[in-house]
């Protein structure tokens, strides 16, 4: 990249199912205050732009990008809201600073899932309303209809997807962000009701209310305020076509041509070989090797096997989602990617407690926005 | 200085329910009202051909979406397809189950090279299988309105 740009501050607040006491303003507040602090900074000050993550319908209030600068202490400067994944924020933020123009940005996304009285409905609301919606069906029969594709293309089986959320709920009890731990099997998961076959209620990820906040800045701003900069190396986003009636259904191909561009503006080659570890979109279990297949990080096929095998465990050869991952954290909406983002950050500086990872140079953190969308963001960064 | 005091009861954390007032037209275009109109009075459906990336849409679009050429050349396509992937549904949209599993599939059309996403219908949901052969079942002539819902379901052929 043309410039040096290293995330210099985090802050969060929440991740968990319910937060009736706070509001997303208050959320907000809380997370920023801590990312400020811990760049040592004042927003009123030193920060140069501000840009947040949001939808409307998950705000439930038009034109909501206009509701995020007082909570952020944003008044009277650049702000500007992104309705993408959180990554794609990210993104935005890295460019501003890539133009010169701006030194410090902080990048913010957030979740009040659980003030979503018909979250299913909205995303329903997100089909084509000629070709798809008036088909009036629970949308993760998206996510059904993709899992079994992808297992019929790639040989995965069902014992192999219910590993992932057995791995990542595991995951999760050795983190104290997460509000889904548990100590379950593959085979709970696989006896879980089904909610689209062949997906089960616990290889989709419940929900969290939660807040992200990242203070980034420039190379030499950036070595002022902290010794420990976690640089960002590189980053990249990409679309797949949105039409259910023309889209690959075993493939990700909108996290191959992302991936593509994240290793190019990385300067990777062997992406397996120069990355230690990887917080990867697992919204639904068998997302995460999908994903994995997508990013290059095995080959087409192997993903299952390798995680069934243990290879993707906390302690295995390649670490994915020591988090929890969104199945063990819960999915926090457009917040979500920031959430990998997040603990990629904290196992880089080594403050990942009872979840580090004793060789993180180089992490990779992957975002997709949900069914029924083919988008998605990633980036890596190393310490 | 960040929240120096939390509610601390339940009971003292107060919301407000409100809903989204949304209601809108949403227009065919050119492309969606021949692939619809098709339907209805004919009970057939319509695609368009991109010579250069030899790629037939179904539903009909007047552009490639891999190559970006114009598209203009129509063709009728098969009520004939095969269950490219399936899933058996299990919860409506409050998330309460369903009082039985609802078979949807991907449905790839015979000479498309895209399909349509519909219910399957008049077979055991157990004996769904991917490569399936489908045919489209439409409503009664006079019960169409011009809408992906004119195509009752798919069922074995």
């Amino acid at each position: 990249m043309i410039r040096e740009v290293a995330i210099v501050g985090v802050g969060w607040s929440g991740f968990r199912p319910i937060t009736p006491d706070l509001s997303y303003k208050e959320l907000m507040y809380e997370a920023a205050v801590q990312a400020y602090e811990e760049a040592g900074i004042d927003p009123r000050r030193d920060v140069d732009s501000f840009v947040t993550v949001a939808e409307d319908y998950n705000e439930g209030t038009s034109i909501f990008d206009e509701y995020v600068p007082d909570q952020l202490g944003a008044l009277h400067r650049p702000v500007q809201t992104i309705s993408g994944e959180g990554i794609h924020g990210l993104a935005a933020a890295v460019m501003q600073i890539l133009t010169g123009q701006f030194d410090v940005v902080v990048v913010e996304g957030h979740s009040k899932a659980s003030n979503i009285l018909t979250l299913p409905y909205i995303l329903a609301f997100a089909f084509d309303p000629v070709f798809n919606r008036p088909l009036a069906v629970h949308p993760y029969y998206v996510a059904g209809m993709e899992m079994l594709r992808y297992q019929v293309e790639s040989g995965t089986s069902h014992y192999e997807c219910a590993c992932v959320a057995a791995k990542n709920r595991n995951n999760a009890l050795l983190n104290p962000l997460a509000g889904y731990g548990a100590a379950i099997s593959a085979a709970d998961v696989m006896a879980s009701e089904p909610v689209a076959e062949p997906l089960t209620r616990l290889e989709c990820a419940g929900h969290s209310d939660g807040c992200i906040t990242l203070v980034l800045a420039a190379g030499e701003t950036a070595r002022a305020l902290t010794d420990t900069p976690v640089w960002v190396r590189g980053i990249g986003w990409a679309n797949d076509t949105p039409w259910l009636e023309s889209r690959p259904w075993g493939e990700a191909r909108y996290a191959q041509a992302a991936a593509e561009m994240v290793y190019r503006t990385a300067g990777i080659k062997s992406p397996r070989a120069e990355i230690d570890f990887a917080e990867i979109d697992d919204t639904f279990a068998y997302k995460e090797l999908q994903h994995l297949e997508a990013l290059n990080l095995c080959p087409p096929g192997a993903a299952g096997e390798w995680t069934a095998a243990g290879g993707t465990e906390i302690g295995g050869e390649f670490p994915v989602n020591p988090s929890g991952g969104a199945l063990g954290q819960g999915h926090l909406l457009d917040a979500t990617g920031l959430a990998r983002v997040l603990e990629v950050v904290l196992q880089l500086r080594g403050q990942a407690g009872q979840r580090q990872i004793e060789t993180a140079e180089v992490g990779l953190a992957f975002g997709w926005r949900g069914v029924p969308t083919t988008g998605g963001a990633a980036v890596i960064l190393s310490n | 200085m960040s929240l120096l005091h939390r509610i601390e009861h339940p009971r003292d954390a107060l919301a407000w329910e409100g809903d989204m007032p949304t209601l809108g037209r949403y227009t065919a275009g050119i492309a969606g009202e021949k692939f619809f109109r098709a339907i209805q009075e004919h009970g057939q459906f319509l695609g368009t051909v991109c010579p250069i990336c030899e790629i037939v849409y179904v539903p009909p679009r007047l552009y490639c979406e891999q190559c970006f050429e114009h598209l203009d050349e129509w063709i009728e396509i098969s009520p004939i397809g095969w269950v490219h992937t399936f899933t058996l549904v299990h919860l409506d949209l409050d998330g309460n189950p369903l009082p039985e599993p609802l078979p949807l599939a991907f449905i790839q059309l015979d000479g498309a090279d895209g399909g349509l996403v519909h219910f399957l219908d008049e077979i055991d949901p157990e004996q769904i299988f991917v490569g399936m052969p489908v045919e489209a079942v439409f409503k009664d002539p006079a019960e169409r309105k011009g809408s992906i819902l004119d195509i009752a379901y798919f069922r074995p052929v």
